[in-house]
């Protein structure tokens, strides 16, 4: 059943890996928002503490939007968009093999550029910040699989990125403000009992967003 | 009397304001080779996508083998090819078919896929990048996907479009040999020469809609060319 999701899912990896596209687009954003972050402000490292969750959030978010956009730019190209709704296949099934590939590419790009995060705003390492993977997969995941389907509408149209903007931000915006206080709770150390709530209310969030897109994707495909 | 591979019942199809099919009824038989005729913006691109389920009709029905045209099973028998390529430019001739071949379930895929790019003759080019292909070669690449899962049931939309002579041969060739096979075939294309050629029956549609439907065997291609040109001419003075 899941051969269909499996195969986009080889396909899109492979030429992401020929290219490195994406990633390096995204990575090379990602480091000129930090770069210009630190050395515009110069603040004390309380402070820096108070902005940092914001500013890594906001670097992974839009640098997200430039894979979002690029996932399906690609298969615009040469009428692939046209072929995979000629596919003998259900389109949920599609909508999983792109959300995969779009979610791996975002989280080997964070795996990249944490650690330049880290080393810019001289963040202490510590064993509590391994809770900060569930959250990283948890806002991921929130953010891509609702941007999947909507880099899928907005690709039938002529301004693609200002309309995956509009549809996209208003609707993941309480994931990401929610991964943002999660990862501040975790780069501060004060992670309070609100913490596993605040993280099962976006993975709830993770798994509507996630069933609503694959049920739906089936319409997006047609003309 | 057998269920027809295609049967278009009063098909229309609008965007807006804009009219793209009037009406269109017509039935392909199995083992059929038809000929759509029609000038530019006549709507036989958008008859293709309403036979293949990508658009659906304003009014009127489409059916496949005797059901709808989005079952998957229809869809499993269905290929289409035209001026889009369906490949992609990064990956490999071979990463392409390997691709197709998983989404279509293809038995033997190995063998499967050197059978086609045989018969394309681009097995020597097998591990080079698409986008390192010419035109004609991105093309006969493009055929070998639309046979790899072999398809009952080809819709071909103008697919000699940019080619040199030797990838038109090639492409006759091709398309001769999967009338050979009894594949149902319908081809829109304004090249009656071509259209004589391959086809047992010809469509010529004009003013979104279909205004003659004859066989080239009790036409000759004077006859052909004057159904066309009249049609052309009607669309003129409109």
């Amino acid at each position: 059943m899941m051969q269909t999701a499996i195969a986009i899912l080889k396909k899109d990896l492979r030429m992401e890996f020929r290219s490195k596209e994406s990633i390096l687009a995204m990575w090379i954003f990602s480091l000129l928002i930090f770069v210009i972050f630190n050395f515009t402000f110069e603040v004390s490292r309380l402070v820096m503490l108070e902005i940092a969750p914001g500013l890594l959030w906001v670097a992974f978010v839009f640098s997200g939007m430039f894979g979002l956009n690029q996932s399906f730019s690609l298969e615009k190209e040469n009428g692939n968009l046209r072929a995979m709704a000629l596919m003998p296949v259900d389109g949920g099934q599609i909508y999983v093999g792109k959300f995969l590939s779009v979610t791996i590419i975002m989280l080997m790009f964070e795996a990249l550029i944490f650690p330049i995060f880290i080393i810019f705003y001289d963040l202490q390492l510590s064993l509590g910040m391994f809770k900060l993977v569930p959250v990283l997969l948890a806002g991921t995941i929130g953010f891509t699989s609702l941007g999947t389907i909507l880099s899928a509408v907005a690709v039938h149209t002529r301004n693609q990125q200002i309309l995956l903007s509009l549809l996209l931000w208003p609707l993941v915006s309480p994931i990401i403000i929610w991964s943002v206080t999660l990862t501040g709770m975790i780069l501060s150390n004060q992670v309070t009992e609100a913490f596993y709530p605040l993280l099962l209310r976006v993975g709830a969030f993770d798994v509507i967003f996630f069933t609503l897109s694959y049920m739906l994707f089936d319409f997006v495909l047609e003309d | 009397m057998d269920v027809p591979a295609l049967e278009v019942s009063g098909v229309s199809k609008d965007f807006g304001r804009i009219i793209a099919l009037r009406s269109v009824t017509f039935a392909v038989q199995s083992g059929e080779f038809v000929s759509v005729l029609g000038r530019n913006g006549a709507g036989k691109t958008t008859l293709l996508n309403v036979i293949s389920g990508i658009s659906r009709p304003s009014d009127g029905s489409v059916k496949l083998f005797g059901t709808d045209p989005n079952d998957r099973v229809n869809k499993a028998q269905l290929a289409v090819i035209s001026h889009e390529m369906f490949l992609y430019g990064n990956l490999t001739a071979l990463e392409n078919l390997e691709y197709y071949s998983r989404i279509y379930n293809v038995p033997d895929a190995k063998n499967r896929i050197d059978t086609v790019l045989q018969d394309v003759e681009l097995k020597h080019r097998r591990f080079d990048l698409v986008a390192t292909y010419s035109r004609g070669m991105t093309q006969r690449l493009t055929i070998a996907r639309a046979l790899l899962h072999e398809p009952k049931l080809l819709l071909l939309d103008e697919p000699f479009t940019g080619l040199d002579q030797h990838a038109i041969g090639m492409l006759i060739t091709l398309l001769k040999k999967q009338k050979e096979m009894g594949r149902t075939i319908l081809l829109t294309t304004h090249d009656l020469h071509t259209a004589a050629i391959l086809s047992d029956r010809y469509l010529v549609i004009s003013k979104h809609k279909i205004v003659r439907d004859g066989w080239m065997k009790n036409s000759s291609p004077d006859e052909i060319r004057a159904a066309f040109f009249s049609a052309e001419a009607g669309e003129n003075d409109s």
